[in-house]
């Protein structure tokens, strides 16, 4: 109630929230590839070639953003495919599996939960198990998100977050929110009448004359 | 729901003063008080006793709860038991907060009683936290707790049902169902 607007969250299923910002950077992210029949004139778009009466050959690999690769995606017109990123595979997984605690989310693609959730989108034997993987990741690192989130007040978080991936940022604010709300009322500060922060925005600007 | 919203709900407990004016009866739309007459002790809400208090025109005296003895009891029971004890009022911990702030001088032992019921409350939000960790950590379907105040749900709350949010959405993937919607051409 006391937010000027209220953002929309990332989708997180096999679908994605059309107007969720983090949908649409998330999809932003690449994934490996290879083009399976010849792409004519498209080199310069994918990166391989200079003038743009270039072919990009068939089976060349390719970097794919998502959104790409979702539309041409289709098992009967074979376009392209595409193969996992290397954090979804077996070896990762096996990691994931031992502690995911120490593992540095953020370096490995912002938006591990929700990129590999939109992977289970293309038909692959491994789905289960990436399915699996993620949930159990994101179980085994609730934990330590909590912690730390409800336990550091007025101190520099930087280095607690720097390890999260986004969807585990926004829970780390979430949580910190609760906490210095709480902290803030017992300090006795929720009774006074503070400014609003869109009305201290208006001395700044300066006042046009309208002309009569 | 903010922690100022909780202790809005907290000032309608009733609590004990003793005025040193008179008034009869008042008839309010939540229900009649009074009468007041100098020096007897008279039940009313929260919210009245600490603005007459402000006024100073009445003392305040202490639930029969808020004694170092008995919230010595009470920390070493929530302490030793794994589930929540029952707390003597369902909203101890802003009425500690109000009372101790604006009638400290009618409370013996003031400060040991803010200490007492702060470590109470910290044993119980650890509790409740790890709690929480094993409902997450077994995925269970649901959980039962009981004796929490309504302080304590407002901390956690919404963390809690947006980590769960998030675990429903990542178990619901595990089920491919009638799979994703692709449009042919």
């Amino acid at each position: 109630m006391s937010e000027a607007y209220f953002p929309v969250g990332p989708g997180l299923g096999m679908e994605e929230n059309f107007l969720s910002l983090d949908d649409i950077l998330m999809s932003q992210e690449k994934l490996p590839g290879r083009a399976e029949s010849a792409l004519p004139r498209l080199a310069v778009l994918m990166g391989q070639g200079a003038s743009s009466a270039e072919s990009v050959p068939e089976g060349s690999k390719l970097e794919i953003p998502l959104w790409l690769a979702k539309g041409l995606h289709d098992s009967k017109r074979r376009i392209i495919s595409v193969e996992l990123p290397k954090i979804y595979k077996e070896a990762w997984r096996t990691v994931f599996s031992a502690d995911a605690n120490v593992v540095d989310l953020h370096k490995m693609g912002p938006y591990y939960y929700g990129f590999g959730s939109q992977l289970l989108n293309f038909e692959n034997p491994e789905n289960p198990e990436i399915a699996q993987t993620i949930l159990q990741t994101f179980v085994a690192r609730f934990r330590r998100i909590m912690d730390s989130s409800q336990n550091a007040y007025n101190e520099d978080t930087s280095a607690l977050v720097a390890r999260l991936d986004e969807l585990e940022r926004a829970l780390f604010q979430v949580g910190q929110k609760g906490l210095n709300d709480f902290q803030c009322w017992e300090k006795g500060q929720a009774s006074q009448i503070t400014a609003s922060s869109l009305v201290q925005n208006y001395g700044k600007r300066k006042l046009t004359e309208v002309d009569g | 729901m903010e922690p100022a919203e909780v202790e809005f709900l907290a000032e309608k407990e009733l609590v004990t003063i003793v005025p040193n004016f008179s008034l009869d009866r008042i008839h309010l739309i939540g229900g009649d008080l009074g009468p007041f007459n100098p020096g007897l002790p008279v039940e009313v809400p929260v919210w009245l006793a600490i603005n007459l208090k402000q006024r100073q025109k009445c003392r305040l005296i202490p639930p029969e709860w808020m004694d170092v003895g008995k919230l010595e009891e009470i920390r070493d029971q929530e302490r030793k038991e794994d589930t929540f004890t029952p707390m003597p009022s369902p909203y101890y911990m802003e009425l500690t907060k109000l009372l101790l702030n604006y009638a400290s001088d009618n409370i013996p032992r003031a400060d040991e009683i803010r200490t007492l019921v702060k470590d109470t409350w910290d044993t119980r939000m650890a509790k409740l936290r790890l709690s929480a960790d094993s409902f997450v950590r077994q995925q269970e379907a649901h959980a039962k707790l009981d004796n929490l105040t309504l302080m304590e749900i407002n901390s956690t709350g919404t963390f809690l049902t947006q980590a769960l949010d998030h675990m429903y959405k990542l178990r619901t993937n595990l089920q491919p169902g009638e799979g994703s919607h692709s449009q042919e051409f």
